[in-house]
């Protein structure tokens, strides 16, 4: 009796031992010339370049099949208004007005506000924020999202539930329920791209070069990243909630949110 | 039968503390997906699949500049060096890479409005007109699109 239960343990116990094995031995998940640990992806912005011509939002659109109804984006473009003071009011500037008619895909049409009563306005756009420490990882309940070692944020459609906690975690906005897959989605850096040694879609397509996209882990003569934090004062989006996001923002209004 | 004459309560519970060890066992090797902490707490073969089950649309301007490398030099030239092929373009048509002949659609006047046309939003180094003050609404009579600051 004792000697079959013993057996029995060890046998069990045999399992995931063997499968560890198993796993060592067999070849790894990585598509052969891609090597997810070697490599360190980063985005940053810069608001002062964008012309809010939208191409990207549209660009991400197409590239990634984001469903067309006007409310599902994985990047899209602010508009910021903000108007001059009314007399009298002891204040340095007015009223904050934010605007993303369609996420700016077909351009912004012109604003309401004339333009003599504009103190200020400009374009952020916005994608996600890559945090080092990611609320929407946390709160899954089933491990379906992700931080991938190359620095991405991705979703498992597989093990996703639907459940939208993730949607709710993030303050930055950057999720959404798809219609089609009735799982979450949301930029993944144009994962299939960046592994292939392509631009995502949006930095492509960015006319201004507004979008700065490049590998930590490898960088290249001129690193334009480097360049970046080095010419500019960079600021990320609501550090006060402690997501440290790695998407850094150069020319960043304190309005921006 | 006994073990090592401990009293039976004993033994069941031993016998019970097994049981749950044991499925708890089984459960957690028949349920983790394979590749189950490949680089973390997730199930690395969501990246490879992920990869293979998406398929690029953008060709990017490296590709479009392979096979027109001239069009390439002119546009480095200008003030549009920054420009992609596809921002004006759109994107490469898969019938277009097949087979050249199917020619891509020539991007009308209106793409140089979306990204031209005077705004208080757009940053002050930016080369603004307002449209319709600026000549005629057909902008290559007077600019070539590959290098906007050369007449035709
Ligand atoms: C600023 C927008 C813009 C960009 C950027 C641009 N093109 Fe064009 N391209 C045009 C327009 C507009 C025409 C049509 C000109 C006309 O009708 O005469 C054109 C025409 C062409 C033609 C046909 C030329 C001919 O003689 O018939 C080719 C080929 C071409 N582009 C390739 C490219 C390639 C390759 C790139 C990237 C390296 C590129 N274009 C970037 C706007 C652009
Ligand atoms: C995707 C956005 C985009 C589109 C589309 C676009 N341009 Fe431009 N254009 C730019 C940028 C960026 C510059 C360079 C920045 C600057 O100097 O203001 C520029 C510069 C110019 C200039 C100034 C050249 C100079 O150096 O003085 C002219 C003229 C011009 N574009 C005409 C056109 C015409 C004509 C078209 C349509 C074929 C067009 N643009 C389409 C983004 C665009
Ligand atoms: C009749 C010829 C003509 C046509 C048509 C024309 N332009 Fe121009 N454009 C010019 C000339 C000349 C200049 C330079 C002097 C000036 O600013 O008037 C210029 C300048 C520009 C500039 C630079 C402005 C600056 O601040 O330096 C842009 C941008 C531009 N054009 C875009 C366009 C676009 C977009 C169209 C089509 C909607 C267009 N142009 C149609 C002749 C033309």
């Amino acid at each position: 009796m004792l000697a079959t239960i013993g057996g029995v343990f060890a046998g069990l116990l045999a399992l995931p031992a063997a499968r560890a094995l198993k796993k060592k031995f067999s070849k790894t998940t990585a598509p052969s010339d891609y090597d997810a640990s070697k490599h360190k992806w980063l985005m940053c912005l810069d608001v002062d370049k964008c012309i809010g011509c939208g191409l990207c939002a549209d660009a991400c659109k197409t590239e990634n099949h984001v469903p067309e109804a006007p409310h599902f984006f994985r990047t899209w473009i602010e508009r910021y208004i903000i108007k001059k003071p009314a007399p009298n009011s002891i204040t340095l500037r007015g009223e904050v007005m934010v605007d993303s008619p369609n996420g700016g895909r077909g351009g912004f049409p012109p604003s309401l506000v004339p333009r003599d009563e504009i103190l200020k306005a400009f374009f952020v756009p916005k994608l996600c924020n890559l945090c080092e420490a990611s609320p929407c990882t946390q709160v899954c309940p089933v491990g379906a999202t992700f931080d991938t070692p190359d620095g991405a944020v991705l979703v498992d459609p597989t093990y996703c539930i639907g459940c939208g906690f993730c949607i709710q975690a993030c303050p930055y906005g950057c999720r959404f329920l798809s219609p089609e897959t009735k799982t979450a989605e949301k930029c993944t850096l144009c994962y299939h791209r960046i592994t292939r040694g392509l631009k995502p879609a949006c930095v492509e397509i960015c006319p201004t070069q507004a979008r700065v996209f490049g590998d930590l882990k490898n960088p290249i003569e001129d690193d334009p990243l480097q360049a970046f934090v080095h010419k500019n004062k960079v600021n990320t989006l609501k550090p006060h909630l402690g997501t440290n996001p790695r998407v850094l923002y150069a020319n960043l209004d304190k309005e921006v949110r | 039968m006994r073990f090592f004459n401990l009293p039976p309560q004993i033994v069941r519970l031993i016998l019970l503390i097994f049981a749950i060890l044991v499925s708890y066992l089984v459960a957690r090797t028949l349920l983790t997906p394979d590749t189950f902490r490949d680089y973390g707490f997730f199930r690395g073969a969501a990246l490879s699949e992920h990869i293979s089950q998406h398929k690029p649309v953008f060709a990017g301007k490296a590709a479009c500049g392979e096979r027109h490398p001239d069009v390439l030099k002119t546009l480095a030239k200008g003030s549009h060096k920054n420009l992609s092929c596809e921002a004006c373009h759109g994107v490469v048509s898969q019938e277009h890479l097949k087979d050249p002949a199917n020619k891509m659609l020539k991007p009308t006047p209106q793409i140089c409005v979306r990204c031209h046309e005077a705004s208080p939003s757009r940053p002050a180094w930016f080369k603004q007109i307002i449209v319709k003050d600026h000549y005629s609404d057909t902008c290559f009579e007077c600019h070539l699109p590959h290098q906007p600051n050369e007449a035709p």
